[in-house]
């Protein structure tokens, strides 16, 4: 390996990218041949054997069609929020650990810099609505805002309990803590159960995932935000989705699951299989369940979680004060 | 509390739902039994020397509603006998606008058109929904793709029971109206 210090950083991202949208890719195929079984149907066949080549087939297909930026959109804000929004999605990566040297930079501040980049992701999706110049482009990128700004904060304080608990903010340093003293999902009392759980929850809402799909909401905005893309660019934001469900399980296996500990199998084994289980999970959950109104989602948020995981922050407090 | 309950439940019938096999089959690899009496496109049939049925009396061409049918008729002697006799030199049937109501069958004097079973597949051209002669006579050469009705089999179901009396006429059917005081046709009434 070269001993320059940015080349190898760029190594890394390289491969980071590579295998995540590998991953992406191959996700997607899960989810559709998964909701292709709930509803009773086969799901992709025909690409390959069990259509497992259709994602090649889907990304050659969008490579080639036409990108429409419509007459009177923003053009330069129309074409960055795509990649845009995959760059922050995919920007999580750098510091989920998959296993004690599998880690691309394991830097104090890892659950801080995953939450605001998590954060961010927001901010894209609107610009892309803004940019589109369409009314359901608009109103669904208003609702990502309002979405996404109100369950940050459960999120993030969700996510504060096992940092509480471990009294590190570094990824890895999460998951070493867990590794001695278990898992804080069945560690801590309850609390940690508990924050999974809301942790998983505003994950999802901040993916725009079912049951929190409200900003696209197709029964009545179309496809919200993006609604206006097409081709490649519309892959993009499709893409930037199943990342961000995907990396949003790789930080709850991280931060509640113990991440890569588990006995027998090799680390990185244990932290796919987590990550994957999580992901299974969200999948069965997005066909399972139905879209909640806004005021719904509002209500669940400030009346329901926020006050619940700051009660959750001071068990975690308290339980950390009697440990010690 | 009544949220949660709802989500498990959901939960739990997608889980069974997903663990059943899938009603879906991959059509063109598995097909499933068809119904008996399924009708779906149409054929051409020949007798048993092999003559075509067809003797191009237009019949079907003239019940068509949606006047799909196309027949040019003339006389020609059989392939078969030798006997001069009428033929359909040409038998077409636009599929684009085939209604299926199979009336072309039943007017048919000879059971020369009939319908079969098999769908026909998707085309890359409208002309690929037309059916030739030629198209027509090879759906009627396996017997077994032939659907259970003809004109013959038909009229033998459509066959009034006994020829009503007038003494039992229906209480709804109309009263003949008798021809004197019956308003001439044609005439306005008086502005």
């Amino acid at each position: 390996m070269t001993n320059d210090p940015w080349l190898r950083a760029l190594l890394e991202g390289a491969a980071v990218v590579t295998a995540l949208m590998t991953a992406v890719a191959w996700i997607t195929w899960l989810e559709r041949k998964i909701a292709g079984r709930i509803q009773s149907r086969l799901g992709p066949t025909m690409v390959g054997p069990f259509g497992l080549l259709q994602p090649l087939a889907d990304a050659v297909k969008s490579m080639q069609k036409e990108s429409i930026v419509p007459r009177d959109a923003d053009a330069l804000l129309f074409w960055l929020a795509p990649p845009l929004t995959l760059a922050l999605a995919l920007g999580t990566a750098a510091v989920i650990p998959f296993s004690p040297g599998l880690l691309a930079s394991d830097v104090d501040i890892g659950v801080l810099y995953a939450l605001a980049l998590s954060g961010l992701l927001s901010f894209p999706i609107w610009i892309a609505g803004w940019a589109s110049n369409n009314k359901y482009s608009l109103l669904g990128g208003m609702r990502m805002v309002a979405q996404g700004i109100s369950y940050e904060i459960p999120m993030v304080l969700s996510a504060l309990v096992p940092v509480v608990l471990a009294g590190t903010l570094s990824m890895g340093g999460v998951v070493r803590h867990q590794a001695e003293h278990g898992w804080f999902v069945v560690s801590a009392p309850g609390v940690g159960f508990v924050a999974f759980l809301v942790f998983l929850l505003t994950a999802l809402a901040e993916g725009n995932r079912i049951p929190f799909d409200i900003p696209e909401a197709e029964s009545e905005l179309v496809a919200g935000p993006t609604t206006e893309y097409t081709a490649i660019q519309w892959s993009l934001f499709a893409a930037a989705e199943y990342a961000h469900s995907l990396l949003a399980s790789a930080i709850a296996a991280t931060l509640f699951l113990g991440g890569w500990d588990g006995p027998v199998l090799p680390p990185a084994v244990w932290m796919v299989l987590k990550t994957g289980a999580l992901f299974l999970l969200i999948t069965w959950l997005r066909w399972s369940l139905l879209r909640l109104r806004s005021d719904q989602l509002m209500s669940l948020c400030w009346k329901l979680l926020v006050p619940l995981t700051l009660l959750l922050l001071l068990g975690a407090g308290t339980w950390v004060t009697l440990a010690t | 509390m009544g949220y949660v309950f709802a989500t498990f439940q959901s939960l739990l019938a997608t889980l069974r739902q997903g663990l059943a096999t899938p009603s879906t089959v991959e059509y063109p690899k598995a097909k499933r039994p068809r119904a008996p009496r399924l009708r779906a496109s149409f054929a051409l049939t020949k007798d048993a020397q092999g003559d075509e049925n067809c003797i191009g009396c237009k019949k079907c061409e003239k019940v068509c509603p949606s006047e799909v049918i196309a027949v040019v008729a003339s006389k020609k002697p059989s392939p078969v006998t030798g006997k001069p006799r009428a033929y359909a030199t040409d038998f077409t049937l636009n599929l684009q606008a085939c209604i299926v109501c199979e009336l072309c069958v039943q007017v048919c004097p000879t059971d020369a058109i009939v319908m079969v079973q098999e769908q026909e597949g998707p085309g890359f051209d409208r002309g690929d929904l037309v059916l030739t002669m030629e198209k027509l006579y090879r759906n009627g050469e396996s017997k077994e793709r032939l659907a259970w009705s003809s004109a013959s089999v038909l009229g033998e179901h459509q066959k009034p029971a006994e020829a009503p009396a007038p003494a039992q006429r229906p209480a709804h059917a109309p009263v003949p109206v008798p021809a004197a005081s019956a308003e001439p046709p044609g005439k306005e009434p008086a502005a």
